[in-house]
């Protein structure tokens, strides 16, 4: 079958890096950036076409020796899980850089343009590894080009902003790290095989006190990844002082790989610890719910208000993941794509402010309505699908997560609905104060509205909102497979952790076995 | 028997088009093509409407048309589609939406005509019509969602429609944000139902559906489920106790005003729990409540509205006390008396709004009735269809209001709640006494218009007054399709509804002769009251409001309820949030943690450095107390052991 | 792999060749030198560099094979080859970065490259040492002429103070080593490593205490060429002192040669009596750890800096024998991949140096990627590989050094090796901080007219990159060579866990 397929697709990114540092024209650097970014779009759409909606196992599977000492292999594949988050990624990788290519980068292009796609590779990367030994590579790789994007491109205190990024997420993926050469190394022992296939590791037989010391572990590494509460302060000032299209993919896919490392590793690893952490998850994601939007509402600084609602947002999505059952994970994998096209949307219309006036103050606008009514009228559309309208992608997520949340356990969906009356509260009075009002600053009179270029980066994220909001059946679909195949394992574990509480030992089976796990754990 | 009835499409396609050709092309097409496409596809929808309901008619009672569009969300077990249905309820509640929509569409061309931005309004107006009409069309609990917020988002969009006011724009932020604070309850609510029928394997928001396995629901389920639904529907409903935001909304433009807060938006509450009286029936507490909270409404409304001075604010209380008799019609259990009342109230409110407007139109945008006073003969249709109006809504025999009011307090009444029964007689005498001062304030007596506006001062053109007309005639003949039951052709609305929410099953009986007699007695007094005190001795008034200054003071104030709640929610929570959280816990606390870690590292590494004297007596002791640690470790292990 | 087989002719110094070869070249650069001019030096620079690749290639030959010769003074395995092959790499490295930095200096060409090549001598016959003696010759062969080089510019007066002071705590370890010696002779009465092997694995002398005190003077000396904490403080005054391809050559080739002989003599022969050395070693490795990373944190001088991550990285290899025999192989592909490394990163230190003012600050480094893209590229791969960023040598080689130290039940010490790591990004990512995000630093002079030391840095970048990208070779021979070492014949793979 379509054999490197999605290699090509990881690494066409990476081609064009390279290619463009022979560039030394700055138009051939932007062109061939835009262009080196629509392979991959191209190439996922191909691989949504040719994807196959009832299969749960991974499609485009590729798999060779890499470190056989370790038996480390470079495999790789999607599921429903994936699919679509690295559509998102090609996506918004594609948009920001047909954006940045508009005056918001001046300086340097060919090393952001060079950055960008190093970017994608180490996103798709990540997202597209079955190999632990991959994953954390990748992993690892997509710090460095968000680090020098920020560091190089940003705004204020961008070096501090830059270095926080960098220390908080190493120090969490370092005790990753560990965990995961410690699950290798008890499956070693228990099948004397070392590998760091995901599937064979799904199986690994584990005390319940090793289960849970490797699972804090893990969900430390992606809990500041996404950020949840109260490891999130990196967020906003990484946000804040990022260049626009680093925002755009920080917020648009990066915090993504938090959530999708729960979904991908951390629970289905450790399901029988994931069960019973799921009051403390639930917990953490309602405070971050309700504490990002407070934060959010108070924030002088425009990107500061959009970054403490990712928190608020991304909260939602780790309800909707701890409610371990289909409604909420469908849900939750939803939120993540509608939070990165609206927020994503609302990074890149910041920006096109930030290059008419240089500032981000909400203080300094006022009445922008009058002089940029398209801008305004497309604001007012993003904002609406990120405060959850119905009809709009947001409400979906959000509904569904609640209603996984309300099902698993009543009171956190209880609270989590203040979310819902503060988001609109934070994004209606933002809005209010730049776009309403009579005009304050004589600046703000004279203030250009969206060029075509413009426009055009907008109108595919909008028709996405609404397509969304109206027909999220077919996305939903092509997950389910794979989130209820997840699921088997949890409940499986869960049924385990009633039976007896220790050791939950979960599905033992013959380690060579290729087939999907989850068909084992469902036994 | 269901009827497949795809044209229902068309309802909501209409307006669609309406939006997408204002949006995109309205501002450019100049405004001759605007003001024919806004109230256009608002006529052609109340066609294809009149169409469906017509079949309606003549299909056997209980019969409905649906069509379903397509399957909208499946997440593991749980599904809902988007489907359209007319039964008898939304058969009504469509006729109203687009007929009287269509009238307001039609006033605001006039009404705008001087606005340079129409284009936005019609656009607005045309999504709120869409929205409106999801949330009656709508099949399932959750499309009704849909509308349900679509209309909040409009009414917020038409609130600040005069954005360059700041306050304007606060007030359209607080109706949606209160508004929103119901629509939380209102998800609850969906989800008690969908997570407790889930529980029994049915996975469900269809209202048919809902209604077939409403038993597997249970009491306890079902009293929570209407509870946290009502919660919703006070807020879009403007009941107690988030009702704060209506009077605000009336900044908006005033067709706006009587389309969304006095004809149809308003009344969603109503529409949904009627909607789903299968389901309030199961919760008697709730129902309650509901009815509790109406009569509460009612009168509380109505008493502040006693004393305002802005023509609108009078109109905007006065909403919200009709509202809360709907609520003690179907807080009763007569479901059909709430929605009969929202028919007749769109009709004798939406006209009332009008008129004001068409007040304001010729005052050049005046709402203080102390500057008013003798219109009546310079703006004699505006007059007398406002009086109409008036006649309507001060239940007075044989306007529209009498019926469905009438209708209402007997259901209190025979359901046993006597003490609602009397507020709302009480309600009936003071609303008809604040809507006759607002009458002879405005029309009657010498004129107090500002004299440099006295020449201005003209009828309102065709397209403003034909609405008007029409509106009057509704307001005057709307009630008598439900004439009681003894009488003609008897109460054919209710029975009409019936199948589609019940029949209301008296615990008291009463002579509904008598009931009706004190209720027009205690109108009258009221009418009377108003005369006595406007037209006979208009001295009074103002010795009243200083003798009782405070009582005058605290209604002038709508009791200080902005304010109160402004002291103990608002405010706290922005104080909170920036001072605690923001500035506290993130900028202090956990920021603290993270960069005191880098700095002990810093320090330390400082410390560690000073070692580094360059000196090498300083290295080589360093080495020797190094050596010894290890020679003596060896030493302990010999020795040790 | 040998690319003529050697073993075929039964010549009993032949396994010796290497070093024969490199001590001639020695002597000849030495006497041809005398009348070159301190300024044309790049001459026998070259012949040096010449020598030392025949003696690379001959000690390819040697891989594979696996013997002792003169009586068990030296012994042939693959553990010898490897550490040869890999100083000779980095005396090779070493030269190529000192032609031009020599001459420029007017560093006395002669004995520079002579001095050079005796200790790339003495640190082979360490690397391929059979008793302990041999050890020490080879220890001493290597400090002594390091010690010269360091003070090498007469001149400069940190270069001098460099010199002293590494020799006079450099005599004076040498003796805490020499007398270590001295007891285990006396414990087991005999030098050879083969028999004191032997000795120990009886059992019988377990908790002897000479050869308890032995085994902790000589851990002390090791600790002192390692640069261990606390036997550490002379590295930053002499790296910084010492001219710059000095310090290369003393960060790289010196710490292989220590490691070598520390490897052999504790993992291999003191191996049974594991217990009584590893937890020193334990405690040794995490304060080397902490105290380098954290004290690098606050330098502001580059070679300061990497002197500092040069012990915190002595720290990670000490874990890894800390932590037992089956880490062997990780700390031998650790060290290959930190050669590379390092020689890379002084490589772009001398890059950035010039007469007179020296380029060393961090600070001087700012704007560099913008001025110097190609080099601030390179630096920066060294840095990631050094800070540990996949999938450059630096991570592969952390990885393989803690999933042994965990298989062998270290959580703790590798828990606390990662927060090292963690902080030890702080202060690699600054120099790419200076470099890629602020403006100001100095110019770089001439770098095209330095061919030999671009070639190097592009070799190390490219070495990077590719021991840690296609590692398994490298872990293969790594894993060869050690069990070569502990006696076991034939090749072995890398297993991972072995049981």
């Amino acid at each position: 079958m379509n054999g490197g397929l999605l290699t090509a697709l990881i690494f066409l990114p990476l081609v064009g890096a390279l290619f463009i540092l022979m560039q030394s024209e700055e138009r051939a650097i932007w062109n061939s950036a835009f262009i080196f970014s629509l392979l991959p779009l191209a190439l996922s759409f191909y691989v949504l076409y040719e994807f196959n909606p009832q299969q749960a196992d991974y499609q485009f599977v590729e798999q060779y020796d890499w470190i056989p000492a370790f038996g480390i292999t470079y495999h790789i594949g999607i599921d429903g899980i994936s699919l679509f988050l690295v559509l998102l990624t090609t996506i918004l990788i594609t948009l920001s850089i047909l954006y940045s290519g508009g005056g918001d980068i001046e300086e340097r292009p060919r090393e952001f343009c060079f950055f960008m796609l190093i970017l994608e590779t180490g996103l798709l990367g990540t997202l597209l590894s079955i190999d632990l030994f991959l994953f954390y590579a990748f992993w690892e790789v997509m710090l460095i080009p968000m680090y020098f994007l920020i560091g190089i491109w940003g705004h204020g205190r961008k070096i501090y902003s830059a270095i926080k990024f960098v220390l908080f997420t190493m120090f969490g993926s370092f005790l990753m790290l560990v965990a995961i050469l410690y699950l290798v190394y008890q499956a070693h022992v228990h099948f004397n095989r070392t590998s760091f296939d995901l599937p064979l590791l799904y199986q690994v037989p584990l005390t319940v006190n090793e289960a849970r010391w490797l699972f804090a572990a893990f969900a430390l590494a992606f809990a500041i990844k996404v950020p949840m509460w109260p490891v999130h302060t990196w967020l906003p000032d990484a946000h804040t002082n990022a260049p626009t299209a680093g925002s755009v993919i920080l917020a648009g896919v990066m915090l993504k790989m938090g959530t999708y490392g729960f979904l991908r590793f951390a629970i289905p690893l450790f399901p029988g610890v994931a069960v019973e952490a799921i009051p403390l998850f639930m917990a953490l994601a309602v405070i971050g719910i309700i504490y990002g939007a407070l934060v959010a509402m108070v924030q002088p600084d425009l990107k500061r208000v959009i970054a403490y609602s990712s928190v608020s947002h991304l909260g939602f999505v780790m309800l909707g993941i701890f409610a371990l059952n289909p409604v909420g994970i469908d849900g939750a994998i939803y939120q993540m794509l509608g939070h990165g096209i609206s927020t994503g949307g609302l990074f890149l219309l910041i920006g096109m402010l930030y290059m008419r006036r240089h500032t981000r103050e909400i203080s300094e606008f006022g009445g922008l309505w009058k002089s940029v009514p398209v801008y305004a009228a497309i604001f007012m559309i993003v904002m609406l699908s990120s405060m959850g309208l119905p009809g709009l992608n947001g409400f979906v997520g959000e509904f569904l997560i609640m209603l996984g949340g309300f099902i698993r356990l009543r009171l956190a969906t209880v609270f989590a609905v203040a979310g819902v009356v503060l988001g609109a509260l934070y994004l209606l009075w933002t809005y209010e104060r730049v776009m309403f009002g009579p005009i304050t600053k004589a600046v703000n009179e004279t203030i250009s509205d969206l060029t075509a270029r413009e426009i055009a980066v907008m109108v595919p994220l909008i028709a996405l909102m609404l397509f969304m909001g109206f027909f999220p059946r077919p996305l939903i679909s092509r997950m389910e497979p794979s989130v209820t195949a997840m699921l088997a394992r949890a409940n499986f574990a869960q049924a385990h952790l009633e039976l007896e509480r220790q050791p939950n030992r979960i599905a033992i089976l013959p380690p060579s076995t290729r087939e999907p796990v989850i068909a084992a754990a469902a036994r | 028997m269901t009827v497949q009835f795809p044209a229902l499409a068309l309802i909501l396609l209409f307006p669609a088009l309406g939006v997408v050709f204002n949006l995109f092309f309205g501002a450019r097409s100049g405004r001759g093509a605007v003001n024919i496409v806004g109230p256009g596809v608002m006529f052609a929808a109340f066609g294809v409407a009149t169409w469906a309901f017509l079949t309606l008619l003549r299909m056997p009672p209980g019969g409905a048309l649906v069509t379903h569009l397509w399957g909208w969300i499946e997440a593991g077990p749980f599904h809902a589609d988007l489907g359209l249905r007319v039964d008898a309820l939304s058969g009504v509640m469509v006729m109203i939406v687009t007929g009287v929509g269509a009238l307001i569409h039609l006033y605001s061309v006039g009404y705008m005509a001087h606005d340079e931005d129409f284009a936005r309004f019609f656009t607005y107006m045309n999504l709120f019509a869409l929205s409106m009409l999801i949330l009656v069309l709508a099949d399932n609990l959750l499309m009704m969602f849909i509308g349900w917020e679509g209309v909040g988002l409009c009414s917020y969009l038409l609130i600040s429609f005069w954005y360059t006011n700041p306050q304007f724009a606060y007030n359209g932020r607080k109706a949606f944000v209160v508004t929103r604070i119901g629509d939380a309850g209102f998800l609850l609510g969906i989800f008690t139902i969908v997570a407790t029928l889930g529980a029994h394997g049915v996975w469900t928001v269809n209202f048919v559906e809902l209604r077939n396995n409403a038993a597997l629901l249970g009491p306890a389920a079902a009293t929570a489920a209407c509870f946290l639904l009502f919660i919703g529907a006070t807020g879009k409903s403007a009941q107690i106790p988030l009702y704060v935001w209506l009077p605000d909304a009336m900044v908006g433009p005033t067709p706006v005003s009587a389309l969304i807060h006095a004809a149809t938006m308003v009344t969603a509450g109503v529409y949904m729990i009627a909607r789903l009286g299968f389901m309030f029936t199961m919760a008697p507490g709730t129902l309650d409540l509901v009815a509790t909270i109406g009569a509460m409404t009612a009168l509380f409304a109505a008493s502040i509205a006693l004393v305002q001075p802005d023509i609108k604010k009078v109109l905007a209380y006065s909403t919200i006390s009709q509202l809360g008799y709907m609520f003690l019609g179907v807080g009763s259990g007569a479901y059909a008396s709430g929605i009969f009342h929202v028919m007749t109230h769109a009709f004798f409110k939406g006209l009332l709004f009008l008129c004001a407007g068409s007040v304001m139109h010729a005052l050049g945008g005046e709402q203080d009735m102390n500057k008013m006073g003798g219109l009546r003969k310079k703006i004699p249709i505006t007059f007398w269809t406002m009086f109409i109006a008036t006649l309507a809504i001060s239940a007075i025999f044989p306007f529209s209001g009498y019926f469905s009011k009438d209708l209402i307090l007997d259901s209190a009444y025979e359901s046993g709640h006597f003490w609602l029964w009397l507020i709302g007689v009480v309600t009936a005498g003071l609303t008809s006494f604040y809507m006759f001062r607002l009458i002879f304030m405005t029309f009657f007596g010498e004129s107090r218009v500002d004299p440099d506006k006295v020449p201005h001062i003209h009828e309102s053109p065709a397209v403003m007054t034909i609405p008007l007309i029409v509106l009057a005639i509704l307001a005057t003949v709307g009630g008598w399709v439900n004439i009681p039951d003894q009488l003609l052709w008897g109460d054919t609305f209710v029975r009409f509804l019936a199948p589609a929410v019940g029949n209301f099953k008296p615990v008291v009986e009463a002579s509904s002769f008598d009931l009706s007699l004190l209720a027009i007695g205690a109108s009258l007094i009221g009418v009377v009251l108003a005369w006595i005190l406007y037209i006979r001795l208009p001295g009074i008034p103002f010795l009243l409001a200083w003798r009782l200054k405070p009582a005058y003071d605290l209604l002038l104030n709508k009791y200080y309820i902005d304010e109160v709640y402004n002291f103990i929610v608002t405010r706290p929570l922005f104080w909170v949030s920036s001072n605690v959280f923001r500035d506290g816990i993130d900028g202090f606390v956990i920021d603290g943690t993270a960069e005191g870690a880098g700095l002990a590292v810093q320090t330390s590494g400082e410390v560690a450095r000073r070692a580094e004297t360059g000196n090498v007596q300083h290295y080589a002791f360093v080495y020797l107390l190094g050596a010894l640690g290890v020679v003596g470790y060896y030493l302990f292990l010999v020795t040790g052991r | 792999m040998s690319p003529f087989n050697l073993a075929a002719i039964n010549f009993v110094w032949l396994p010796i060749l290497p070093m024969v070869i490199v001590a001639i070249a020695a002597i000849v650069v030495l006497l041809a030198g005398v009348r070159i001019d301190d300024g044309e030096s790049e001459g026998l620079g070259l012949v040096t560099l010449a020598s030392l690749g025949v003696a690379f290639v001959f000690t390819l030959g040697i891989v594979g094979q696996y013997g002792i010769a003169f009586a068990g003074a030296i012994s042939i395995d693959s553990f010898s080859a490897f550490f040869q092959l890999v100083i000779l790499i980095a005396a090779m490295f070493t030269v190529m970065m000192s032609l031009d930095y020599a001459a420029e200096n007017r560093i006395p060409g002669a004995e520079y490259y002579s001095l050079l090549l005796f200790s790339a001598l003495g640190m082979m016959l360490m690397a391929s040492a059979g008793d302990l003696i041999v050890i020490f010759l080879g220890l001493e062969t290597m400090s002594i002429p390091v010690y010269v080089l360091a003070g090498m510019m007469r001149r400069n007066a940190k270069s001098n103070e460099a010199a002293i002071k590494y020799f006079l705590l450099g005599a004076f370890s040498t003796g805490f080593l020499l007398y270590g010696i001295a007891l285990v002779y006396g414990a087991t009465g005999t030098i050879k490593l083969g028999p004191i092997h032997d000795a120990l694995a009886s059992g019988s002398l377990s908790s002897n205490p000479l050869l308890l005190l032995g085994m902790g003077l000589m851990v002390i000396g090791f600790g002192f060429k390692v640069a261990a904490v606390p036997f550490h403080m002379w590295t930053p005054d002499v790296y910084e002192g010492a001219p710059t391809p000095v310090t290369a050559f003393m960060a790289v080739g010196v710490k292989l040669a220590a490691f070598a002989a520390f490897l052999r003599v504790f993992m291999v022969d003191f191996s049974s009596v594991g217990a009584h050395w590893q937890t020193v070693l334990w405690v040794v490795a995490v304060l080397t750890m902490t105290g380098g990373n954290v004290i690098a944190v606050v330098q502001t001088n580059i070679k300061r800096m990497l002197a500092y991550s040069a012990i915190a990285h002595a720290g990670y290899l000490l874990l890894g024998m800390a932590a037992g025999v089956r880490s062997g192989p990780a700390i031998l592909y650790y060290l290959l991949g930190y050669a590379f490394t390092n020689l890379g990163a002084f490589g772009v230190v001398i890059a950035l140096e010039r007469r007179g003012e020296t380029g060393n600050m961090i600070t001087d480094f700012r704007g560099l990627a913008a001025r110097q893209p190609l080099l601030a590229g390179a630096m920066a791969i060294f840095l990631l590989s050094l800070a540990g960023v996949p999938p450059l040598a630096g991570f592969v080689g952390k990885f393989y050094i803690f999933s042994m130290a965990l298989q062998q039940g270290y959580v703790w010490l590798v828990i606390i090796a990662t927060i090292n790591s963690v902080v030890s990004a702080y202060y690699y990512f600054y120099v790419l901080v200076a470099m890629y995000m602020q403006e100001g630093g100095i110019e770089v002079e001439r770098l095209s007219s330095r061919p030999a030391l671009v070639a190097a840095i592009g070799l190390a970048a490219f070495a990077t990159i590719l021991i840690g990208v296609y590692p398994a070779p490298y872990m293969t021979s790594a894993a060869n060579a050690f069990h070569s070492a502990s006696g076991a014949e034939g090749i072995h793979t890398a297993a991972a866990f072995d049981p």
